[in-house]
C-alpha cells in the first residue's frame, strides 16, 4: 500500500541531489518543522527523509493526550504554545485534527504527591495555564465510575485538574501536516533511509541515503526514539538518552463512562475513552533498554490489575488491541534541541520520551525558526545539550525515577 | 518473546529478577586531570546502540552479582560476542 503511485498528501516526486534543508525522520516533529519552514519563513526546498512510511513511529503509536500541565517555567509555555496551536492548525491546514479539549485529570494517591501537585498548580497558573487542585469527592463527581474508596492499593486523596488538555487524533496531525508542508513544496520521501552524515571543516556537506547522496548545508534529526543511535552513528554524538519501549493497549468498545483523561502516577497508569468507545490506556516502559517495540504479558497483567482497581467499572472487558513505540529518556526529562554546536549545520530534536506528540506543532515552528536565522530561539535556548555539562539538569521530575540506572 | 540473563553464578533465569546497570563505559575516569566533559561523558552520555552492546546487569532478586552480558538490544536476545548474529 505504501508503493501506490499517488501519496495522499501530493504528487510523489524524484528525490533530488540537493536540497537547502534535509529532516531526518517522517514524525511529527519533522513534518511541523518541514511545514512552518514553508509557511513562515519561504524555505521550500526541503526533504523529509523517511525509512518506513510517515507516522510509523511515536507519531502513530502514541495515546493521543495532549496538556501543559509540566513542572518546571522553560517546559510549560512550549507546551501551552502547542495546546493553543491545535485549533489554530485544525482551521490553518484544512484538515479536522478532532482535537477534544476534554480536559486531564491526574489522580493523586497521597499528600506527599498533592503537595507535589500543588507546586505544579502553582506554576501552571503563573504562566496562565488553567489547572487545579480537586479532593476525591470532586473527582469523583467528574469522573463517576472512579473508585474513591479507601480499600484500593493506592486510595485517591485528589486530583490535578487541567481543562485545557484532551486529545488529539495523532495520524490526522501527521496526514493534515504532511499535506499542508507538501503543498507548498516540502518534498516526502517514504521508503527512504538515511545511512550518514558528510561533513568537511566542521560544517554539513551531505546526507547519505540508501537511495543516493543529498548535498545540503542544513539537516536536523528528528527520528524520535531513532534520533540518539543516528546521531551517534552518523556522528560519533553520543546523548544523555536511554531508549525504552513503551506499551500501549485499547479495550474493546463500551458506552461512553469516560469523559475526561485519567492517569495516575502510583498505578502507572493513563486511561481516556476514544471516539470510537475503547478505553485506550497504558504509561508502562521497559526496565532495559530496547528497541523491541513488543508487548509482555507481565504488563498486559499489570495494566488490567491498576485499571480494574481505580476504574472497577472496568473489570472483565477485554483488551482488543496491543501495540508498542518507543520512549527517549533523559536524566531530567526534558528533551534536546540544539543546533550550529557540535557541527555547523546540524540540528538535533530529541530527547522527548514520552511527551514528543504533545509538543509537536509549537516544537516544530521554533526548530524552523532556529534553523531559517541559525539563531536559537529564547524558547529553546534552555534545552541546549550542554546543559547536563555544566550541570544545569531540569526539573521536570519532582523526585527521580527509576527508568534506568542513569536517571 | 521472553527476556533472559545468564548470570556468572546463578546461570539463565528470568530477566525481571535483573536490574539493567547500563551501558558498559570502560573504567571510571581518574580524578585527575577531570574535565565537566569528561565527567558528564561517564556519568550520563551513552551510545544507544540499535543493535549489540556489552552492558552491565545487576542480579537483584538473586546472589547480588554485578556483571557484563553482550545484548541485542533490537530483539532483546543474549549473544555470545559483540559479532555474533542470529
Amino acid at each position: 500500500m505504501f508503493f501506490k503511485s499517488k501519496p495522499m498528501w501530493g504528487k510523489k516526486t524524484k528525490l533530488k541531489s540537493s536540497y537547502d534543508v534535509v529532516l531526518i525522520g517522517g514524525g511529527l516533529h519533522s513534518l511541523a518543522t518541514a511545514y512552518y519552514l514553508a509557511k513562515e519563513h519561504g524555505i521550500t526546498d526541503v526533504a523529509i527523509i523517511e525509512k518506513n512510511y510517515i507516522g510509523y513511529g511515536g507519531a502513530g503509536r502514541n495515546t493521543a493526550i495532549v496538556r501543559a500541565n509540566q513542572r518546571t517555567q522553560y517546559n510549560v509555555p512550549l507546551y501551552k504554545e502547542a495546546l493553543d496551536l491545535w485549533p489554530v492548525l485544525t482551521k490553518e491546514l484544512d484538515y479536522n485534527l478532532m482535537f477534544n479539549n476534554c480536559g486531564n485529570l491526574n489522580l493523586m494517591h497521597s499528600e506527599a504527591a498533592m503537595n507535589a501537585a500543588r507546586m505544579n498548580i502553582a506554576t501552571a497558573q503563573f504562566h496562565g495555564v488553567e489547572s487545579h487542585l480537586i479532593d476525591a469527592k470532586e473527582a469523583k463527581e467528574l469522573v463517576p465510575a472512579l473508585n474513591i474508596s479507601e480499600d484500593i492499593t493506592f486510595p485517591i486523596h485528589g486530583a490535578m485538574f487541567h481543562p485545557p488538555g484532551g486529545v488529539v487524533r495523532h495520524d490526522a496531525v501527521v496526514w493534515g501536516l504532511a499535506k499542508g508542508a507538501a503543498k507548498m513544496g516540502v518534498e516526502i520521501h517514504q521508503q527512504t533511509e538515511a545511512t550518514g552524515i558528510s561533513t568537511k571543516n566542521g560544517k554539513v556537506t551531505a546526507v547519505i541515503t540508501d537511495k543516493g547522496i543529498i548535498n545540503t548545508k542544513q539537516v536536523l534529526i528528528s527520528a524520535g526514539g531513532y534520533s540518539a543511535s543516528l546521531i551517534h552513528g552518523f556522528l560519533g554524538i553520543k546523548l544523555p538518552i536511554s531508549v525504552l519501549t513503551i506499551q500501549a493497549m485499547v479495550t474493546q468498545p463500551l458506552k461512553p463512562i469516560l469523559d475526561h483523561v485519567v492517569s495516575s502516577g502510583a498505578y502507572h497508569c493513563y486511561a481516556n475513552q476514544t471516539l470510537k468507545g475503547e478505553i485506550a490506556t497504558g504509561a508502562h516502559m521497559d526496565q532495559w533498554p530496547n528497541y523491541t517495540t513488543l508487548n509482555t504479558a507481565h504488563y498486559i497483567k499489570h495494566q488490567a490489575e491498576a485499571l480494574s482497581e481505580f476504574l472497577p467499572a472496568l473489570r472483565g472487558v477485554r483488551f482488543m488491541r496491543i501495540w508498542g513505540g518507543l520512549a527517549d529518556m533523559t536524566p531530567d526529562m526534558a528533551p534536546i534541541m540544539d543546533g550550529n554546536e557540535q557541527v555547523e549545520g546540524f540540528f538535533m530534536d530529541c530527547g522527548w520520551g514520552y511527551f514528543g506528540f504533545k509538543s509537536c506543532s509549537a516544537v516544530g515552528r521554533h526548530m524552523a525558526g532556529f534553523m531559517a536565522t541559525n539563531t536559537c530561539p529564547d524558547i529553546l535556548k534552555p534545552f541546549a545539550l550542554k546543559r547536563y555539562q555544566e550541570h544545569k539538569l531540569m526539573g521536570e521530575t519532582a523526585a527521580l525515577v527509576n527508568y534506568t540506572p542513569d536517571n | 518473546m521472553a527476556l533472559t540473563i545468564t548470570c556468572p553464578i546463578c546461570g539463565k533465569r528470568n530477566g525481571y529478577e535483573f536490574r539493567y546497570g547500563g551501558e558498559e563505559k570502560g573504567p571510571r575516569p581518574d580524578e585527575k586531570d577531570l574535565t565537566p566533559e569528561s565527567w558528564c561523558d561517564y556519568v550520563h552520555m551513552n551510545k544507544c546502540v540499535a543493535g549489540v552492546q556489552q552492558e552491565w546487569w545487576f542480579h537483584r532478586d538473586g546472589c547480588g552479582s554485578w556483571f557484563t552480558i553482550f545484548r541485542d538490544t533490537t530483539t532483546n536476545l543474549e549473544k555470545e560476542t559483540p559479532e555474533a548474529k542470529e
